[in-house]
């Protein structure tokens, strides 16, 4: 903003458009990062998960780093929509400037992308990086998962198979996924997880659920008539009743 | 068929060309068809036990479409030229004056015409024709949604109604602004008496039309249940109607690729005498961009389908894992075409937007040469990021963190559209336009574009965002919030050029607050589904996602309503609009230097540019 002015003139922070636009620009970005960052937490699932929370605050930092931009342009712009407008069917007349670039308000433009940039990147990075060590934790609990269409199946280490999920509280999990025709998406909502169930491959995701109650699973891959349908629901339990569900279902199914 | 008889026995003494038009190509097409689809099923062999159920039926379907295709571009008269040349003899000049459609009145609209006028004019109409079409099938969609249970439509219709309103939509974006505005107005822009390669030009016009028609056709044989994205495995196992959706982009890919060949040469060779690339507007960059953009992505499309067509007809398993192929290939070719395309859309209608903003704050765009270094900059890094669409896909999730990198620093180069538009705004003379407004629409819609599409650039975002209507809100933003705002703009700004008259001023308004605001009122309310958990392509949800899916199909019938006054506004502008002056808004680029109507080569002296068009502002008024 401040280097569009003409270089000649020293005080361009005294002319009265520049302040509008910055009290503008401090109001707007209050405003905008106030309203993103409710915007985003109200409507978004309440966490039950280490995962879906690092998610909700990723959200929460990225837009409060974009609302200075983003109150910027606002700022900007409503001091140009509330200077003199010309209405009519001829041009008003020309600007009292020829200003034709500004390379100083340009460098600090780029520089300041770049350094937001950054930022995004870093935030991303540390998530991402202790998510993947989750995948790699082998006294988890593993859990086989298939997609079919249009519904999930389950299948635990000691042969249960069920088409809810059941998991105890606060113990790390490693889904194994996978399909059998299309290709369908494993999206614990709640918990912040989603991978991809491909036919003739598996993949990993992990999640450490840390609250007891019950959440969606649900299809997030188009995958034919019943899509819509493909959901199941995930019963966090205490650990006492997720041992006890389980050899019942074990026993289920060695019986079957 | 009539038409055909009427046509051939009307003038027994006309040459072949005069005698081809869209009638002899639509009955040459139907009656290809028609043959190759009774001859391949009498003498195709039955599936054998081991071959996959269906796949006799896609090659019958395929083939019949390929007849139609080329008896179509036969009947249209694509072929004449190249057939003479064969021969040796070249068509003539009075068959080439024929062709560029002089005092032909309104009948030039419906031929292989070399005008690039008519040709934009023709873009025009299919572009409205194609928005018209998929934003019916946007309202049968938001209807169905009204309601959680999942409405009247059957899964099926839904599913194909999603998918083909996608496409269209998708192909109606890319050319909406390279199109009309490409070619009517570009070769004027840059001093030009024509496209470098006229007969292409035609040729890219009615490859699009020869499109259409197999899209239409595939409604009706099981319809395209995909979605836009068309992912395999879930493709190869679609019904027939698929085999329309794989025609449809095989040959508007050869019309992109066409188009863009033309488009390049004629700027890179055609500029007028002076206009170096230092003064060559800004919107002629947008456009090359756009078009040098999908030349390398459009022959991947191109190639993707092709393997899908196989896999379907043939047997093959490009995209099967059990026969040895992946569906991972099928979406990495997709979106190696899917994210230069999503640029190709919007580049061309910012730089249209930058092109009106001197314009209508009277003084110089500020920063041309940010605004050069930001359009090249997002088409360089945007062929390096495809695999954000592919974070969760399992592909390869050591590839996460540098596709990351790359789709974060495209936001740079975009920050410098941004800046170059609002550097523009600032201190000029505002002059309130239905243009003006929207290149403040714009900056609204795309910041949330962008905003959100950093959200879902950051992996672990992604892994909650992905397939969500969040995704589908995101997209909109860019693509309807941004693309579109710009090219409606375009319109308002180059009617009066392109049809002689004004672009009626109240309608302009009103259609402009009521799209504006039924899009901000429909895609918040995407926004909100999507955080809550909504998956999209879903023909009914959870009850908790009922309020806010409201909203959105009511923000969706504004935006309709908002969309038939634009229209109703073209009709009744271009035939009784108040009649323009040359240059109505005082611009200074060449295109509003000729007079209306435009003559059949644009310029009696060819123009020598010795500024750059952006010279507003104190010195010279
Ligand atoms: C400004 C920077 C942008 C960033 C960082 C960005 C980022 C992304 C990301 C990461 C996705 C994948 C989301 C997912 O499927 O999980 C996405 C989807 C998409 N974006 Fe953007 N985007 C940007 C701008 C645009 C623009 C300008 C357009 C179009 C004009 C666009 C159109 C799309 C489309 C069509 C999809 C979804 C395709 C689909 O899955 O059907 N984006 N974007
Ligand atoms: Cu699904
Ligand atoms: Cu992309």
């Amino acid at each position: 903003m401040t280097d569009l002015m003409p270089p000649k003139n020293p005080q361009w922070w005294k002319r009265s458009d520049v302040k509008k636009t910055f009290i503008l620009w401090i109001i707007c970005t209050a405003v905008i990062g106030y309203v993103g960052v409710e915007f985003h937490v109200r409507n978004l699932v309440d966490p039950a998960s280490e995962t879906m929370s690092s998610i909700i605050s990723l959200m929460r930092m990225f837009t409060w780093a974009a609302a200075p931009v983003a109150g910027l342009v606002t700022a900007m712009s409503l001091t140009v929509l509330t200077s003199k407008r010309h209405y009519g069917d001829n041009p008003p007349a020309e600007a009292d400037h020829e200003i034709r670039n500004s390379p100083k308000a340009a460098a600090v433009w780029i520089v300041i992308s770049g350094l937001l940039c950054l930022f995004a990147l870093i935030g991303g990075l540390v998530v991402l990086e202790q998510e993947n060590e989750g995948v790699l934790n082998t006294q988890a609990i593993q859990v086989d998962v298939t997609g079919q269409q249009w519904l999930w199946n389950f299948d635990y280490a000691n042969g249960a198979r069920s088409e809810d999920l059941y998991l105890p509280v606060n113990k790390p999990v490693v889904f194994h996924i996978t399909s059998v025709d299309v290709k369908h998406s494993f999206w614990v909502v709640q918990m912040g997880i989603k991978m991809d169930a491909n036919p003739g491959y598996t993949t990993e995701t992990a999640v450490t659920p840390n609250k007891i109650g019950v959440f969606d699973v649900r299809c997030a891959e188009l995958c034919g008539l019943l899509h819509a349908y493909m959901q199941t629901k995930v019963h966090i339990v205490s650990q006492a009743d997720y041992d006890a569900w389980l050899s019942a279902h074990a026993a289920m199914e060695a019986g079957a | 068929m009539t038409t055909l008889t009427q046509h051939t026995s009307a003038a027994p003494g006309k040459s072949i060309i005069e005698k081809l038009n869209v009638f002899t190509a639509l009955a040459l097409g139907v009656i290809s068809a028609i043959v190759v689809w009774r001859l391949s099923l009498a003498l195709l062999p039955q599936d054998s036990e081991e071959v996959r159920l269906f796949s006799r039926e896609d090659k019958i379907t395929l083939l019949s479409m390929c007849a139609w295709f080329i008896g179509f571009m036969t009947g249209i008269g694509a072929l004449v030229g190249p057939m003479r040349w064969v021969m040796g003899k070249d068509l003539s000049h009075d068959e080439n004056m024929f062709l560029a459609g002089e005092n032909m009145g309104p009948k030039r609209y419906l031929r292989y015409t070399t005008d690039h006028k008519v040709v934009g004019i023709q873009y025009l109409f299919i572009t409205i024709l194609i928005f018209f079409l998929g934003g019916g099938l946007a309202m049968l969609i938001r209807t169905n949604l009204g309601t959680p249970e999942g409405g009247w439509l059957h899964a099926q219709a839904y599913n194909s109604i999603v998918g083909t309103h996608g496409i269209l939509m998708i192909v109606g974006t890319i050319i909406m602004v390279t199109g009309p505005f490409g070619n009517f107005i570009m070769p004027i822009m840059i001093g030009a008496r024509d496209m470098a390669f006229p007969r292409l030009n035609a040729l890219s016009f009615w490859l699009i039309v020869a499109a259409a028609v197999p899209l239409i056709w595939g409604q009706f044989i099981g319809g395209i249940t995909t979605g836009w994205s068309a992912y395999n495995p879930l493709a190869g196992q679609a019904p027939l109607g698929m085999d329309g959706y794989i025609m449809y982009i095989c040959i508007f890919a050869i019309s992109t690729m066409v188009a863009g060949a033309n488009i390049t040469t004629t700027v890179v060779k055609m500029r007028a005498k002076g206009m170096t690339w230092n003064r060559t507007p800004i919107f002629i960059y947008g456009v090359v961009a756009s078009v040098a953009l999908a030349l390398p992505a459009f022959p991947v499309f191109f190639l993707s389908q092709i393997l899908s067509a196989f896999d379907r007809a043939l047997d093959t398993s490009f995209y099967n894992t059990a026969g040895g192929g992946s569906g991972w290939l099928y979406e990495n070719l997709f979106w190696i075409m899917g994210h230069p395309e999503v640029y190709v859309i919007l580049i061309p209608a910012v730089a249209a937007l930058m092109e009106m903003a001197p314009v209508f704050t009277r003084r110089p765009l500020f920063s041309f040469n940010i605004a050069v270094l930001g359009i090249a900059g997002i088409s360089g890094l945007s062929v390096l990021v495809w695999a954000h669409h592919m974070y969760i896909s399992g592909w390869a999730p050591l590839l996460n963190a540098p596709f990351m990198l790359t789709t974060e620093l495209i936001s740079i180069p975009t920050g410098m559209l941004f800046l170059v538009l609002i550097g523009t705004l600032w201190r000029g003379r505002i002059w309130m336009t239905m243009p003006l407004m929207s290149i403040f629409a714009l900056l609204w819609n795309f910041m949330i574009g962008g905003v959100t599409g950093i959200y879902l650039s950051d992996v672990p975002a992604d892994a909650f965002l992905h397939g969500s209507m969040y995704v589908t809100a995101h997209f909109h933003y860019t693509l309807m919030g941004a693309g579109l705002t710009g090219a409606l703009a375009a319109l308002v700004y180059w009617f009066p050029k392109m049809t002689g008259r004004m672009f009626d001023k109240t309608l302009s308004w009103i259609a402009f607050w009521m799209v504006q605001i039924g899009f901000n009122v429909a895609f918040v309310g995407m926004f909100m589904v999507g955080l809550a958990g909504q998956p999209r392509r879903v023909e009914s949800y959870a009850p908790t996602f009922s309020t806010a899916n409201l909203v959105t199909t009511i923000g969706a019938y504004t935006i309709m309503i908002g969309m038939l006054v634009l229209l109703h506004g073209v009709i009744t502008s271009a035939r009784n609009g108040v009649k323009a002056p040359k240059n109505p808004w005082q611009a200074k680029t060449l295109e509003w230097t000729v007079d209306y109507p435009i003559p059949l080569e644009n310029f009696d002296v060819l123009p020598v540019v010795t500024t750059d068009p952006y010279g507003y502002g104190k010195a010279k008024s």
